[in-house]
């Protein structure tokens, strides 16, 4: 029997013609002599009534007050997905085709029990393959599973997997089914050199590596969730990416090793999330380390998580996501970091007390705490720290496999970008890529610049 | 029809559970030897970003690849293989830049899983480099992992010292070739 797992995204199921399309593509590869196994997202994307994002807001409405339990918002958000598999199999058996809807439970899928962001422990295949071998074509709900059935906290809960989660599904039944492949249906023709609606000139690649792939879709490309392209990786399954509307051959996703994989190459422009830039101003001090530890300790405890981390001989700065900036903010206003001299220094002071400030206005535990310290200063240092932020900055980035191996595409970036007035705050990579942090108001000119620069 | 959960699946080998998803978290080290770091200050009044693509457009033309570039308010920093320090040093003279180097380093990379979507990594790492008596002097992070460019002198307490903090086995540390050093890879 030669399995091949079919994914599809939310906006080919959202209508009757889109989901029309998908089900030709299952019963195409039927007739081609493969044994599809479909796994379907929720019908539309925020917005539409199944959408994952309007459930979510149902059960947030019962009391906007009263945060749901992650379990309880797994259980609702799983339903949008139990919604368009039933109806994409109905669709199938409409069609004349012989299909059965079956939960991530009932497909096997078997998860640890954290809640809304669960990461599948195993698969037990055995009933998807009975009913591959009754001829059923099993459509699967992409993004959830169950905790163990005989688990001692939790009997079978149903978990969701998280941001990408049904590519991951997908991805996951091809490891345990040894599909013949997996196929990732999306709305365009395979992945792609730049976003299309940003650079419609965007070229799809015919080949890349699932590297490539990962570190493009952790760099905010949304053709293949990352853990799905890690997946398929990990255990070597055959990954395609290709759209339900054409008959474009898409893109394939081949090991590094493999005699079709690229070398080293520009793969992609991507861009991704909406950050702030923290800079604090600590001069010119024996302390530093110490205090970058201690910066680094509070933001672990707020679980705050920080990236883009630069030292300066007197500074340092990071970048932190906007949507949590303010509780950065907020530890750091007026955060006091106490160093003590043991024994006095020569001074004859105690210790060394370190206080952050921000700029006038958004300094309101600083202006509180400041002055309290005044009063000591006769025994300890009291040494101001300016933080200054830059807020609505974004990362674009270019995807460069081996890019550490040549010289050079740092350079181009830096250059195409300055010169068109665009300013880089910062840079960043890895690698497998280059990343400069810009005013997110520049991202689409910053891409279609990009694009054209080294893409031509 | 069968029952969804007759079957052991098949993530279970000799009755032992194999990893089938990536777990969260820090798994790997890589360690590259023989390193540099590049300090270029711009004069005073010096426009950056100018000075900046003057420095990058130097180094590229002549083939020296380099990386962890950083920006700073009056300088750009970077790393680089100790082997093109010396053509590094004459490029930047000739284009009118005096550099600094910083001699004898070694670049750690703790390799994790969903890096920025998790909070006190860094924290991890500061801590067991400050115990190893390993001085920081730059990093650069990706969704997957930290670099920490540390004196060559203190790997071997880094890495010791990270294992511990991440309860690695010293089997997950690796050597990384250096950039650019094509017959180290060949």
């Amino acid at each position: 029997m030669k399995i091949l797992v079919q994914k599809f995204g939310g906006t080919s199921v959202d209508r009757a013609e889109h989901r029309l399309l998908a089900a030709r593509k299952v019963i195409q590869v039927r007739e081609a002599g493969f044994s599809p196994v479909v796994v379907v997202s929720a019908i539309g994307r925020a917005g539409a009534p199944y959408a994952t994002d309007t459930l979510i807001k149902v059960l947030r409405d019962v009391d906007p007050q009263v945060t749901p339990s992650a379990r309880e918002m797994d259980m609702m958000m799983a339903c949008g997905e139990i919604i368009s598999t039933v109806v994409f199999a109905q669709t199938l058996n409409a069609a004349g085709c012989k299909a059965i809807a079956l939960s991530g439970g009932q497909a096997g899928i078997i998860t640890e029990d954290k809640f809304g962001d669960a990461r599948i422990l195993e698969i037990r295949p055995q009933y998807l393959l009975s009913l591959l071998e009754q001829g059923y074509v099993p459509v699967v709900c992409g993004f959830q599973g169950i905790t163990l059935p005989d688990g001692e906290m939790e009997h079978g809960a149903i978990t969701t997997l998280g941001r990408g989660g049904s590519d991951t599904s997908a991805s996951a039944l091809g490891v345990a089914l040894k599909a013949e492949a997996v196929e990732i249906y999306t709305d365009v023709d395979g992945v792609k050199t730049a976003d299309p609606s940003i650079v419609p000139e965007a070229r799809t690649l015919p080949v890349c590596t699932y590297e490539e792939v990962a570190e493009i879709a952790h760099q905010g490309a949304r053709v293949v969730h990352p853990r799905a392209a890690e997946l398929a990786m990990d255990h070597n399954i055959p990954l395609w990416v290709k759209s339900t509307f054409s008959d474009a051959p898409g893109t394939r996703i081949v090991a590094n090793d493999s005699a079709e994989a690229p070398g080293p190459r520009l793969t992609g422009i991507t861009h991704t999330g909406r950050t702030v830039l923290i800079r604090l101003d600590m001069g010119d001090t024996p302390h530093k380390a110490h205090i970058e530890r201690e910066v680094y300790r509070m933001m672990a405890r707020a679980e705050v998580p920080i990236f883009f981390n630069t030292f300066g001989s007197r500074s340092l700065s990071f970048v932190v996501e906007r949507r949590i900036y303010p509780i950065a903010r907020d530890l750091l206003d007026g955060m006091v970091i106490p160093i003590p001299s043991e024994p006095k220094d020569q001074d004859g002071k105690l210790s060394t007390f370190y206080i952050f400030r921000y700029d006038k206005g958004q300094d309101l535990a600083y202006s509180v705490q400041r002055p309290l310290l005044a009063c000591v200063e006769d025994r300890i240092h009291v040494v101001d720290v300016p933080v200054n932020a830059i807020e609505n900055c974004t990362l674009v980035s270019v995807v460069a496999r081996g890019h550490r191996q040549e010289s050079g595409v740092v350079a181009k970036m830096y250059d195409a970008l300055t010169l068109a007035g665009i300013p880089v705050y910062q840079t960043a990579d890895s690698e497998m890529s280059v990343s400069c942090l810009i005013p997110e108001s520049e991202v689409d000119k910053a891409v279609c610049l990009l694009h054209k620069h080294l893409f031509g | 029809m069968m029952n969804q959960f007759s079957s052991p699946g098949q993530s279970i080998l000799n009755g032992q559970k194999v990893r089938f998803e990536r777990e969260r978290g820090v798994w790997a080290v890589h360690v590259t030897r023989h390193l540099a770091h590049a300090l270029i200050t711009f004069e005073p009044g010096a426009e950056r970003s100018e000075s900046v693509r003057m420095v990058l457009k130097a180094l590229a033309d002549a083939g020296i690849p380099i990386f962890l570039v950083k920006l700073h308010r009056t300088a750009v920093t970077f790393a680089l293989a100790h082997h093109y320090v010396q053509q590094a040093d004459e490029v930047l003279k000739q284009a009118g830049f005096g550099v600094r180097i910083r001699p004898d380093l070694a670049l750690v990379v703790v390799i994790a899983t969903t890096m920025r979507e998790v909070s006190g990594i860094m924290v991890h790492i500061s801590d067991a480099l400050y115990h190893a008596d390993a001085q920081l002097y730059e990093t650069g992070d990706s969704h997957d992992s930290v670099q920490c460019l540390i004196d060559g002198v203190h790997v071997e307490s880094a890495l010791e010292r990270l294992c511990q903090e991440f309860g690695l086995e010293k089997s997950v540390v690796h050597e990384r070739p250096l950039p650019g050093n094509r017959e180290a890879q060949a």
